[in-house]
């Protein structure tokens, strides 16, 4: 099973460097998983939840996702959240992660939602600019995703193109802001950027005082603490 | 295939079920509870977890296997719902709540009445089925007071015996006591806006919460860690019926709690009496309660969903609808905001009790002056975070950004790791009025995990009163964040007539048979022997959250079948 683990994040890892790299994202953070979120996934992997997320395949499949897929999710999501130094979006935050493991699990009803949502996607980009949605230029890809949020792809039925963006967008927010346990926000990147402690059991009466910002570590995870100052951008 | 006889069967153990099924075992009746999901305890909920208890509402049915649809006029096709407030365990939504305790005006028990008298009828919208309650605050006084002390309710009295205090609510309804805890503490959201509310001469105070401020019944504390809307509370300082009532009811040793039951039908013989409820067990079996009293005490779609299929030949529109009033009548909050962000200073709106933090009553019910206005009634006003809970998924669902912000992007990435901990969404809950076609029927095409149609919700908001009222609120909140010094003040999207929180009605209570489902009591009038108690009696609804009058009621029909019913059996009026 931990072998299989490392090969299938490996896998999203590859899927999603290349589609920085075909966007022309920076790739500017390190993307090996931190040790606690590695852990965090073993957690999940070895738990009660896991039966969808052990696939046959191995090391070239994702959880759900086929490359080709995750490859265009990951993008998608780097636009909707992007990533610049400092400033962790999607893919510094693991967002593809969470939704694949999401997909096999407790969105798996969600499935064909995303398959065809994937196809209308390329259909519609392959129309109108005779291109996958990852080898588009970011500014194009903004292009598309704006046509999606106003419902002007026609390529899209079930689901309409406002539907699949708005999914995305609330995917990805979970992605970024949920729990590290669920396999996104890696070592707690997207509370960082926004400042949020996390489940903090208690706040003191001077804690309700005070009109600074809040920096006492440590953040609290469901599995995990993370010390050190908050490390905003 | 169980068969068991009892004297009393409530199905529903929620903000009523738990009230009335430990006031009549105190009273020597022999109780059965049904419960369709478990019972958790305060271990359970520790620690927080955003994505499984606000995203995932993890507290709440599942919509895929207890769907309840929404269309907003009958030509439109319903499709299922999120429902803030359905509760799916023991407590019900009150475990999830976000614990707001008013007691109603008393011109909220006699809206019509009221409107009439200072503004002529012709005031009222001609469609509105806007309706006066049989019973009034002076007699649900002692109920209050009752829920506040035996349940523990934090907050400031604002009228002691008639005596205005400020810091309370001098616009509440005389009170014979105070609150038996003190308020809870301010956070800073709750200081800018009494900052800015008595700039602009209104009076601000610390929103009443079933929350203890202080140990209180061998109960801890609030630890203010922001939990509460959406979330049990991991310390069991929320005042829900699963810590409170239900160890009582427990205790009197005649109460028995059957979790991951169903209730499906309501049983009824040609005399035209109850004799019991069939149930679905959490095995899948078929069962059967016979009982002498039958209290209904679910979310109110469930209500007017078992009176519906309960039909038989004697009550072919369903029971207890003899005045074909089942189902008619729903109203429902909707939350208008208008947002505050602040540039030079944090505001860290995740601490602290999440719900409504603080509030203005200065443009609720008829608090002010409605002549020339264009519409009747108000809305509470409070502070808080936009969805009611703070996290970073909650903030991102539901912050709306300014105009010329979108809402994906680097552009939204830098507004929400600015804003997060920057900001406040003043929050206008209106008093919607009723009309009898917004409605609860069976959807033909959606059915439930059981096999039985969903409820289905008609109803559409954005009405004439109802849209003048809520661009009156929001002018007077975009006031209110411009005196709290915010560097930024923007409205939020409204919704698209789709009902909010707090949903009410469809089993309407009053003084008349021919015009009502049940008298004050939630007797039917129909069927003496069964009861239908909770919010789906209201007549109106106020700007308020219903839950301490919900307990209130709980607790008046409780003691009326105790001391009168029980020795008397037949109608209460």
């Amino acid at each position: 099973m931990a072998k299989h683990d490392a090969s299938r994040r490996e896998f999203l890892v590859r899927a999603a460097v290349g589609a920085g790299a075909a966007a022309g994202a920076a790739a500017s953070v390190g993307l090996v998983p931190g040790a606690a979120a590695q852990e965090q996934m073993n957690h999940m992997e070895g738990g009660a939840s896991s039966p969808g997320q052990q696939h046959p395949n191995g090391a070239e499949h994702g959880a759900f996702f086929n490359h080709a897929d995750a490859a265009t999710i990951a993008a998608f999501t780097e636009r909707i959240m992007p990533s610049e130094p400092g400033k962790p979006g999607a893919r510094d935050t693991d967002v593809l992660n969470y939704i694949d493991l999401a997909l096999a699990g407790a969105y798996a009803e969600l499935q064909d939602f995303y398959r065809r949502g994937l196809a209308s996607l390329d259909a519609h980009c392959r129309a109108t600019y005779k291109e996958s949605f990852v080898h588009l230029t970011p500014e194009k890809q903004d292009e598309v995703i704006a046509a999606l949020e106003e419902g002007k792809a026609s390529e899209f039925t079930y689901p309409t193109a406002r539907e699949f963006f708005v999914t995305l967008r609330i995917h990805t927010m979970e992605g970024m802001f949920a729990d590290p346990v669920y396999g996104g926000n890696r070592d707690f990147a997207g509370w960082r950027l926004v400042g949020f402690p996390g489940a903090q059991a208690i706040f003191t009466p001077s804690d309700l005082k005070s009109t600074a910002e809040f920096t006492r570590a440590p953040i609290v995870g469901l599995q995990t603490t993370a010390k050190g100052p908050m490390g905003r951008g | 295939m169980a068969i068991e006889k009892t004297d009393v069967v409530i199905v529903g153990m929620g903000a009523v079920g738990g009230i009335v099924a430990a006031e009549l075992g105190k009273a020597g009746m022999k109780v059965i509870g049904l419960e369709r999901g478990p019972r958790l305890s305060t271990a359970d909920f520790n620690p927080h977890d955003e994505l499984r208890y606000f995203q995932r509402q993890d507290l709440r049915p599942n919509w895929k296997r207890q769907p309840v649809t929404w269309r907003p006029n009958p030509s439109a096709t319903a499709h299922p719902m999120n429902v803030l407030n359905y509760g799916n365990q023991a407590g019900g939504g009150t475990v999830h709540y976000g614990t707001l305790s008013w007691r109603m005006h008393e011109d909220d028990f006699r809206a019509r009445s009221h409107t009439v008298e200072r503004y002529g009828a012709s005031a009222i919208p001609e469609d509105s089925s806007l309706a006066d309650w049989p019973v009034t605050y002076a007699d649900l006084e002692p109920f209050y007071d009752r829920a506040e002390y035996e349940l523990g309710v934090s907050g400031k009295a604002g009228n002691l015996q008639g005596k205005k205090i400020d810091g309370g609510n001098v616009f509440e309804a005389p009170r014979q006591r105070d609150y038996p805890l003190p308020a809870l503490l301010d956070d800073q959201s709750g200081v800018l806006f009494a900052e800015g509310a008595r700039k602009l001469g209104y009076h601000p105070f610390s929103s009443p919460r079933a929350i203890i401020s202080q140990p209180y019944h061998d109960r801890a504390s609030c630890t203010y860690c922001g939990f509460c809307q959406s979330f049990g509370c991991h310390v069991g300082a929320k005042s829900s019926i699963l810590v409170t009532k239900l160890p009582e009811a427990d205790a009197t040793g005649n109460f028995k709690l059957l979790t991951g039951t169903m209730c499906y039908h309501v049983k009824t013989d040609n005399s035209g009496r109850a004799t019991g409820v069939s149930y679905y067990g959490p095995d899948g079996s078929d069962n059967t309660i016979e009982a002498e009293i039958v209290i209904l005490a679910p979310f109110i779609y469930d209500n007017t969903r078992l009176l519906l299929l309960s039909k038989t030949d004697k009550f072919p529109n369903g029971l207890a609808n003899s005045s074909g009033q089942l189902g008619k009548h729903v109203m429902a909050h909707i939350m208008a905001k208008v947002f505050v962000g602040f540039d030079d200073r944090f505001v860290n709106i995740y601490m602290g009790p999440s719900a409504q933090k603080h509030t203005i009553d200065d443009f609720n019910a008829d608090n002010f002056d409605h002549k020339d206005a264009g519409f009747i009634r108000g809305a509470q006003i409070s502070i808080g975070p936009a969805d009611l809970e703070a996290g970073p998924i909650g903030t991102a669902m539901a912050m709306d950004p300014p105009p010329g912000t979108p809402r994906w992007g680097a552009a939204y990435r830098d507004f929400l790791a600015k804003y997060f901990s920057r900001y406040g969404a003043i929050n206008a809950q209106t008093e919607n009025l009723a009309y009898a076609d917004q409605t609860i029927d069976l959807d033909p095409n959606v059915k439930d995990q059981h096999g039985m149609p969903a409820p289905r919700v008609t109803y559409d908001w954005r009405r004439p009163n109802e849209k003048a009222r809520v661009e009156f609120l929001m002018q007077k909140m975009e006031g209110i964040g411009h005196a709290m010094g915010a560097s930024k003040v923007w409205r939020g999207a409204l919704s698209p007539g789709v009902p909010g929180a707090h949903h009410e009605g469809g089993t309407r209570m009053g003084n008349d048979p021919k015009t009502s489902v049940c008298n004050k009591y939630g007797q039917t009038w129909d069927i003496p022997n069964l009861f239908v108690i909770g919010s789906s009696t209201f007549p109106s609804m106020s700007g308020f959250n219903p839950t301490l009058t919900i307990q209130a009621l709980a607790y008046m029909s409780a003691d009326a079948i105790a001391k009168r019913y029980k020795s008397h059996p037949g109608a209460l009026v």
